[in-house]
């Protein structure tokens, strides 16, 4: 299946962006994690703070579906 | 002059005399604005043994260069004295209304001077400013007191107030203004109340002189338009900054009970998901904000009447929430709550109530001590009693009012060992065992441990976590770039989040202005900011540098006991050698002290002959001084 990875700031530079500025197409086999995306594209995990689709927060344990498009969020201070 | 008011008042609170002069245009290029206008006139004006909450202490209210410019974001403002908590240079400052509304009057920099015999507020209406008695007001809650005056002035005035622990000089009383935005750190509240102004109201008519209207309209409008599909923006409108509990839960970096760990069990309860389920009321935005983090909020408590807040954010959470053992956002909004009513940074405030929970645990602070009440973790009850307690500076409220440093010297049985603070300031909501770059920033910093002069946890992620090599150069630049938002005076979200570069930042310094400035010149600003508030420090303190640069036993040699750091502490070898790669790095000598080759490259020669005068100068470097002090970090390849 297919899945969409986006991101802005540092994590678009792991993230090589190649459908637009921001968004990467991912082919992925079986469904896996957000983890194990992430692990597989080598980008470091404590580099993503969460991932963001539908409205909602998506924590690395969650599985997407084909064709999602997941936001994927770096830590920041703030407040 | 073009982006600037074009007036500087000074207030004597003790006569009455309000002067004006114009902000000369050299000073406004020299320092831009707020933390630079204030590290300069504290340097030049305040007495080196002046006592922060006496006359000879200045208290002042700067805009930057940036404040209403339609840049974005540029709603800050500084407010900037000596700090009675750690006893040097002090900035503070908030987002909201207030500061564009002051520029609007025709004001760069508000200066007051000396103590008013009764309370007073400032009242400025465009070209009117009038010091009005405050007997009315004195007393009152911050956000009680805000309402209040916005019916008695009406709602365009934009108001800022301190509460009872303000009035009262309490070491980390705060700022407030639109109701949930602060001047939380420093202690600038407490000098405020310490020259009996509890309120500032301003309406400001006039419009900014801009060198280049459309050029700077189109600048934003392409920012704008270029950030709005951005893929950080809807979490951050749905969120804001409380997403971030249970990542810095996951990553060893979220203090619970006093940084006793780094897991903080029940984090779930406090998280940014359970903010927005549960307590969330609205979005929020400051002036020229396109992004709206702020989050307003009502916290509902059985036997307690509804009470609403801005936030609570991601730092209140930590430190009023898992560093207070607290597992419902409930109580950690109701906390955030108590404290802004009563004037106490929610950041210092909620460590001092988590180390005086341990205390209260370790059997160093008793029932007796707290009037019959407890102070167990995560007790709301517990934790209002005890605010209550420090605001007023009632019974052993007093030993805490000033600090957890100060607290832990009265206090003794070695609670020195669990004071979470650098230069007498507590730690932002970061845990540093695993993070040592953190801790190198918390304890170099020139107003002890703030996050937002150096926030290197991700430096510490890129660069290893278990190595203190590399560090101090990052480090030295994050000191120069995050505050330099201080001191332009917007929000630093929009170049953490949205990809708005510190370039961009410049050019619309440049059209606002006409000055050809660049970031290299605005960073040199920075880092000559950053060595005059060191200066400043050490002239205050005594030298050499290196003792005040002192962190935490707790954060250096007690090993995290569970969660996912289990096992880490920085260690005081890699701490030293931290230390020493940074002063290197800075051009300093070893002992931390600022030397007369890098104060004169940064125009600060009479800052060099002021230092040698005390024999605080630093030792000539053999070989000189680095041509460039900072770098920026460079991920990993990949």
């Amino acid at each position: 299946m297919v899945i969409y990875l986006r991101s802005g700031g540092r994590l678009r530079e792991r993230l090589r962006p190649d459908v637009d500025q921001y968004t990467r197409r991912v082919e992925v086999g079986g469904s896996p994690t957000l983890r194990e995306i992430l692990s597989a594209m080598d980008i470091p995990l404590a580099l993503v703070a969460f991932g963001f689709s539908d409205g909602k927060v998506r924590r690395l344990d969650y599985r997407p579906g084909d064709g999602e498009v997941i936001t994927l969020q770096p830590p920041v201070a703030g407040g | 002059m073009y982006g600037f008011g074009g007036t500087i008042v000074r207030i004597n609170l003790e006569t009455g005399e309000i002067r004006r002069s114009p902000t000369p245009e050299s000073f406004a290029r020299e320092w831009l604005g707020a933390r630079g206008f204030v590290a300069k006139t504290i340097y030049d004006e305040v007495p080196r043994d002046a006592d922060p909450l006496g006359p000879e202490n200045l208290f002042i209210v700067a805009p930057g260069v940036l404040t209403g410019s339609f840049a974005p974001c540029g709603s800050k403002l500084g407010f900037g004295c000596v700090s009675p908590l750690t006893n040097g240079h002090a900035d503070s400052n908030m987002g909201g209304h207030l500061g564009p509304e002051i520029k609007y009057a025709g004001y760069d920099m508000i200066v007051f001077e000396r103590i008013s015999p009764k309370p007073v507020y400032l009242f400025i209406d465009d070209d009117t400013i009038e010091i009005r008695p405050a007997g009315q007001y004195w007393g009152m809650g911050s956000l009680d007191l805000e309402t209040r005056m916005k019916k008695d002035l009406g709602e365009d005035f934009q108001i800022a107030t301190i509460g009872p622990a303000g009035e009262n000089g309490v070491g980390f009383a705060c700022i407030t203004h639109d109701f949930g935005r602060q001047a939380g750190r420093c202690g600038v509240g407490a000098v405020m109340g310490s020259k009996r102004v509890k309120a500032i109201a301003v309406r400001g008519t006039k419009s900014l002189p801009v060198h280049d209207l459309p050029g700077l309209t189109k600048h934003t409008y392409d920012i704008i338009q270029r950030t709005k599909p951005h893929p950080n923006m809807e979490p951050w409108q749905k969120y804001g900054t409380a997403l971030f509990v249970s990542w810095a839960n996951e990553h060893g970096c979220f203090p619970s009970r006093n940084f006793q760990t780094t897991y903080h069990e029940g984090w779930e309860g406090i998280s940014g998901e359970k903010l927005a389920e549960e307590v969330l009321v609205t979005h929020k935005a400051c002036f020229g904000c396109w992004m709206n983090c702020g989050k307003y909020s009502r916290a509902r408590i059985p036997g307690k009447p509804d009470t609403y807040l801005e936030g609570p954010e991601y730092e209140t959470i930590a430190l009023c929430g898992g560093s207070c053992g607290m597992t419902d956002i409930h109580h950690v909004a109701y906390a955030n709550y108590l404290c802004d009513n009563l004037g106490l940074d929610t950041m210092s405030g909620g460590n001092i109530v988590g180390f005086a929970m341990e205390c209260y645990e370790k059997g160093i602070v008793t029932k007796k001590d707290l009037e019959g009440h407890e102070l167990r973790w995560g007790n709301i009850d517990d934790f209002e009693h005890f605010v209550g307690m420090i605001a007023a500076r009632r019974g052993i409220g007093e030993v805490f009012a000033h600090g957890t440093r100060e607290a832990a010297r009265k206090l003794g049985k070695g609670t020195i060992t669990f004071a979470e603070q650098a230069k007498g300031m507590e730690f932002s909501g970061y845990d540093t065992r695993w993070y040592s770059a953190q801790l190198l920033s918390y304890c170099t910093s020139d107003i002890g441990a703030h996050h937002n002069r150096s926030w290197a946890i991700t430096a510490d992620i890129e660069l290893g976590q278990d190595t203190p090599v590399g560090k101090a150069p990052v480090v030295i630049y994050l000191q120069h770039i995050r505050p330099l938002f201080d001191t332009w005076c917007c929000c630093r979200l929009f170049w953490g989040e949205l990809d708005v570069t510190p370039e961009e930042h410049t050019d619309a310094i440049r059209y606002l202005t006409g000055w050809d400035m660049t970031i290299e010149e605005s960073m040199r600003v920075s880092e000559k900011i950053w060595n005059l508030t060191r200066a400043h420090y050490l002239e205050r303190n005594g030298g050499p540098g290196r003792k005040h640069d002192v962190a935490p036993l707790r954060q250096l040699e007690e090993a995290i006991p569970n969660g996912p750091a289990e096992g880490k502490k920085v260690g005081s070898e890699n701490f030293e050698y931290m230390l020493s790669d940074y002063y290197a790095n800075r051009g300093w000598d070893a002992e931390g002290n600022p030397t007369r080759e890098v104060l004169e490259t940064l125009g600060l020669p009479h800052v060099a002959d002021n230092l040698e005068k005390r024999g605080l100068l630093g030792r000539p470097i053999p070989g000189g001084i680095p041509k460039v002090r900072g770098q920026k970090l460079k991920p990993k390849a990949m």
